[in-house]
């Protein structure tokens, strides 16, 4: 789960490390107040609370909100009110939202901080040590993802103990890498020990503070802020969990994850609903090799409760862009004859329109194609994955 | 013979009393594993599907000579469950759980350094010899005896692996699902180890999976076997059609690696000398051609 840039900002502030002085706001009027809160003069930042990288190189779909990006430098009082105006409601594009953006319902009105030098931190899980592992660069313009694809050597990849975080010498071969002077070593280590100990008493599965920059007298500071936390670590952040923002994720996504499952979307107009990761893609690989595309998958995981899995399926069955539904199971924690109870009280409930072709395998599975064929539905049975794929994409163009 | 478990394991499952394990366990005594007993703390000295429970790990081992469990805990107690496992010195423990946070088995990771136990999972639909033993929820009666191999980092993909051998005319030596998560305990280097010394397996089938660069190391290792000790495996990794930059799976992997794609996993899967299809679907024909003179 991800949390906005302010919440992050004010949870690893916590920790002693600093951070403009800042207030949010969803109005302008809130906004003017919150800058007059923070200091009796400018400038101050205007920064769009999305959940995504780039805002600065954004732009706004409504003509209203200007030429300028999610994140506006502005000098006085009034300009605040008029710059607020144009970002509040408006739909802020960036590389990471896609085309249809995202809307700014609250900005985080900041105090502007004049910096020495900015560069990228990063904290994440290097799976294969594993360990938590900081990640610092010169990071400048460039995008770190850019970064660690063309030149990964311009990455600084430190592993961190779980228990002590940093030592002396990390802090020191950090603070040489960025060619700091002494004086920010202090800063630098309450800087890297703070995250590392946000990150573990928060369960992150990635803290970035992209930029962090240095203040002329040497010290740290942390100019943004973005924190996720590992869903699976939820239930010991109940605090957490309410901070969740519900426009940042697509209904259907959220839908989803209230049943447990996961559903993800793509382009295409196949929908397919599976029981793992593994079995998605190699479904997704199957279709794209004879042509067509999918439109979303639903993984209904290890699901054992019948009703959920209904639900489940109705978010596939009720999405417009579905010309076509592709259900490959093979049962083993999941039991098959759920899904075949699943697919019927859903198409009984929402009907069903498109061709819908089942693929049964594992744990009781003549009893679910049993229930199939019993429900009279016009349902299709294959047996093999290839076959179900080739079985869909046939009837998807007979009903053309 | 097999790897990791067969006839003669001893099994005892963490967790025994739940609603899904007994399901589970159930399945597996008709299959014909010897489990032994189960866990659940408190209910000591109780006994649930005519097997004896313990409240530990230590006591059940000392009453039963088990040394292998399967757990069947909730993601929560995991980290729990694990450290009684270490602590009763079994060879290995099967997790079956997802869910498990990443903190907790950062922390499971190094109780395992320097222990004895092997631990496979989480996340996993366990192990699986045919014939002999069954330590999961995988499903029996799909699997048949035989000489082939399979270690999967995919749950769902294993099944389909053991079909494709089927199709093929062969069987299964020992089946391994390695785990899905993000972090997890036996990967393919030490199960191809594994597969490569047993003499009852001529071949693996391996299927990866996105994230991570476990399939390039079990590929480093294969690549520098000398060819008395390599036996041919065919291996798979799907998610090829997945657009670059959508997110599945963990974020943190392209900044800490860069982007690994599928096709770079299987490039290197190849590169290694392994036979790489590109459906799951066409690993039974590369069966079939490795062993057109039956076997």
């Amino acid at each position: 789960m991800n949390i906005h840039e302010y919440q992050a900002k004010k949870i690893i502030s916590q920790y002693g490390i600093n951070i403009p002085k800042g207030c949010i706001a969803y109005t302008p009027l809130e906004a003017k107040k919150a800058a007059a809160e923070i200091s009796f003069r400018g400038p101050w930042m205007l920064k769009s609370q999305i959940q995504s990288g780039a805002r600065n190189q954004g732009y706004f779909l409504e003509k209203k909100a200007g030429k300028k990006g999610g994140i506006r430098l502005v000098k006085s009082r009034r300009e605040i009110v008029q710059e607020a105006e144009k970002m509040l409601g408006s739909t802020l594009v960036t590389v990471q939202t896609g085309p249809k953006g995202k809307s700014v319902g609250r900005i985080y009105v900041e105090a502007f901080k004049k910096v020495k030098k900015i560069f990228y931190t990063g904290l994440v899980i290097d799976r294969m040590i594993p360990a938590i592992t900081l990640l610092i660069a010169d990071a400048k313009d460039e995008e770190i993802v850019n970064l660690a694809i063309s030149c990964p050597e311009k990455i600084l990849r430190i592993q961190l103990d779980l228990l002590t975080g940093a030592s002396p010498e990390q802090i020191q071969q950090i603070l040489e890498f960025l060619k700091l002077k002494p004086q920010s070593a202090k800063s630098l280590e309450t800087f890297v020990n703070g995250l590392h100990q946000a990150f573990v008493d928060y369960d992150a599965a990635m803290l970035e503070v992209n930029p962090a920059g240095v203040l002329p007298n040497g010290s740290i500071i942390a100019l943004d802020a973005k924190l996720t936390i590992d869903d699976n670590a939820l239930y010991r952040h109940k605090d957490i969990s309410l901070l969740l923002d519900e426009y940042e994720t697509e209904e259907r996504e959220l839908k989803a994850s209230k049943y447990g499952f996961q559903y993800s979307s793509f382009d295409g107009s196949i929908g397919c609903i599976v029981n793992g990761d593994g079995i998605a893609l190699a479904a997704m690989d199957l279709i794209r090799a004879k042509g067509s595309d999918t439109a979303c998958f639903l993984n209904v995981k290890g699901g054992v409760d019948k009703d959920k899995i209904a639900a489940g399926i109705k978010i596939i069955m009720t999405n417009p862009r579905v010309e076509g539904i592709l259900i490959n199971i093979v049962g083993g924690f999941l039991r098959c004859n759920l899904i075949a109870d699943g697919i019927i009280s859903a198409a009984s409930e929402v009907g069903l329109n498109v061709p819908l072709v089942v693929r049964f395998e594992g744990i009781n599975k003549d009893e679910a194609k049993d229930i199939l064929e019993n429900s009279k539905l016009p349902i299709i049975i294959a047996d093999e994955m290839e076959e179900s794929v080739d079985k869909l994409l046939q009837a998807m163009e007979e009903s053309d | 013979m097999s790897i990791l478990v067969n006839k003669d394991t001893k099994v005892i499952v963490q967790g025994i009393t739940g609603t899904q394990a007994s399901f589970h366990v159930k399945r597996s005594l008709d299959y014909g594993t010897q489990i032994v007993g189960g866990v659940t703390p408190g209910k000591g000295g109780t006994t649930h599907l005519d097997l004896p429970v313990f409240d530990t790990v230590k006591e059940a081992v000392a009453e039963t000579g088990a040394n292998v469990s399967v757990m069947f805990v909730p993601a929560r107690f995991v980290k729990d469950a694990v450290k009684e496992a270490v602590e009763g010195e079994l060879d290995l423990a099967v997790c079956i759980a997802d869910g498990v946070p990443i903190k907790d088995m950062l922390e499971i990771k190094s109780m395992l350094k320097g222990s004895k136990t092997k631990l496979i999972g989480p996340n996993t639909p366990g192990i699986i010899t045919p014939g002999e033993a069954r330590l999961g929820v995988s499903p029996e009666n799909i699997h048949r005896p035989g000489r082939i191999g399979v270690v999967s980092r995919s749950s769902s993909l294993t099944y389909e692996a053991v079909i494709e051998i089927n199709r093929a005319g062969l069987g299964q030596s020992t089946v391994v699902g390695l785990g899905d998560d993000t972090l997890i305990g036996m990967d393919f280097v030490e199960t191809l180890e594994q597969f490569m010394a047993d003499k009852d397996t001529e071949a693996v089938v391996m299927i990866g999976q996105l994230g991570g660069t476990f399939e390039e190391a079990g590929a480093g290792y294969y690549k520098n076997l000398c060819d008395k000790n390599k036996k041919p495996v065919i291996g798979f990794v799907a998610g090829n059609a997945v657009p670059f930059g959508h997110k599945m799976g963990y974020a943190g992997d392209i900044i800490t690696k860069g982007h690994v794609t599928a096709q770079d996993k299987m490039d290197a899967m190849a590169d290694a000398g392994m036979i790489v299809v590109n459906n799951i679907n066409a690993i039974h024909t590369e069966l079939q051609k490795l062993f057109s003179a039956g076997c």
